[in-house]
């Protein structure tokens, strides 16, 4: 989903560029007020392990790949969207000034498509389906892996309406294209995200902040510092 | 730094190596969504060739086409990000306690 110099008029690009430096500003106040001894490792494997995965390509019926974004894992796992943004920009950021992976002047629209697209979705429809009586999806990880989905799928119909206001794409065939082939890449993002989290639930339930927030039932975006009490590691 | 701390760094960058030297080998060499759908809509996929990165393609050209061309940049491109998270982490924490 990494859009490439060149598909969007440098204007327009300047425009993506200040919507998403907004939303890392912000990302940075929750960062300062919320990052600690303890979550600063776990933020600093998180984007390790984001840069690689995003490399493996999986295929997907009709000739195309695609992989895993993980801002929705990252929102989740942090309870707060911001998380999964700043993730995303910084890898980002790596991507394109080194390895060619999106471009320099696309970084902005990338960031906004993954990074803040990803993780609102993500974090927004984790929090409405798990509130839900809808039956299965509703479940702990059902939900998470339904709003995981729901954020690929999301995030790429943004690129799609983005292509279509840069002229490259008409907006039917861009979103049919890009909605179609990443519903099928979401799968992937649905279990990894998953089978991630629930790991972390098993064997360092410490290290999700669902176990450690006060109010755990806040449908929490501020930057504020978040209100803990103590979970002892496993 | 704490034993439990280690451990998840350990196992952070271990998963993130694993996948790095798996990747040149298992990852799909189809394009990606968004390029499928553009050589479908346009019939090409656009090049600026604005900006041409030293890494391009997660390969480090003089290492040659093989697959320790993009393990090697894979795995470099892993600490990278990492320590750039790190580097942010600890910048914005600083400040924090400068303001305090």
């Amino acid at each position: 989903m990494h859009i490439p110099d060149g598909f969007i008029p440098l204007w327009q690009c300047a425009i993506y560029y200040v919507i998403a430096l907004f939303f890392v500003y912000f990302a940075g106040r929750w960062s300062r007020n919320n990052l600690n001894e303890k979550n600063i490792p776990l933020l600093a494997v998180l984007a390790a392990g984001i840069f690689a995965i995003m490399s493996m390509n999986i295929p997907v019926p009709f000739g195309s790949s695609g992989h895993m974004v993980g801002s929705a894992m990252v929102a989740i796992i942090f309870m707060s969207p911001w998380a999964g943004t700043i993730v995303i920009a910084l890898v980002l950021a790596v991507q394109a000034i080194f390895f060619g992976d999106g471009g320099v002047t696309t970084w902005g629209a990338n960031t906004i498509n993954m990074g803040v697209v990803g993780s609102f979705v993500g974090f927004g429809m984790w929090q409405v389906l798990k509130r839900s009586k809808l039956p299965v999806i509703s479940g702990k990880y059902a939900s998470i892996g339904v709003a995981a989905w729901i954020a690929i799928f999301l995030a790429a119909c943004v690129a799609a309406v983005e292509m279509w206001l840069a002229g490259t794409f008409p907006l039917g065939l861009g979103l049919l294209y890009m909605g179609g082939y990443h519903a099928m890449i979401g799968v992937f993002e649905a279990i990894i995200t998953v089978v991630v989290i629930a790991s972390l639930e098993s064997v360092r339930p410490d290290l999700l902040a669902w176990n450690h927030k006060k109010d755990k039932d806040d449908f929490d975006l501020s930057t504020k510092t978040q209100e803990e009490e103590e979970v002892p590691s496993k | 730094m704490k034993k439990q701390t280690r451990n998840l760094v350990i196992g952070g960058i271990a998963i993130a190596l694993i996948i790095s030297v798996l990747s040149p080998f298992i990852a799909s060499t189809n394009p990606d969504g968004l390029d499928k759908s553009s050589e479908l809509i346009n019939g090409n996929v656009p090049d600026s060739g604005i900006y041409t990165a030293p890494f391009a393609d997660y390969s480090v050209s003089a290492l040659g086409d093989g697959p320790l061309a993009g393990i090697v940049a894979l795995v470099i491109g892993s600490f990278m990000a990492m320590g750039v998270a790190l580097g942010y982490s600890y910048i914005l924490r600083r400040k924090k306690e400068n303001t305090q």
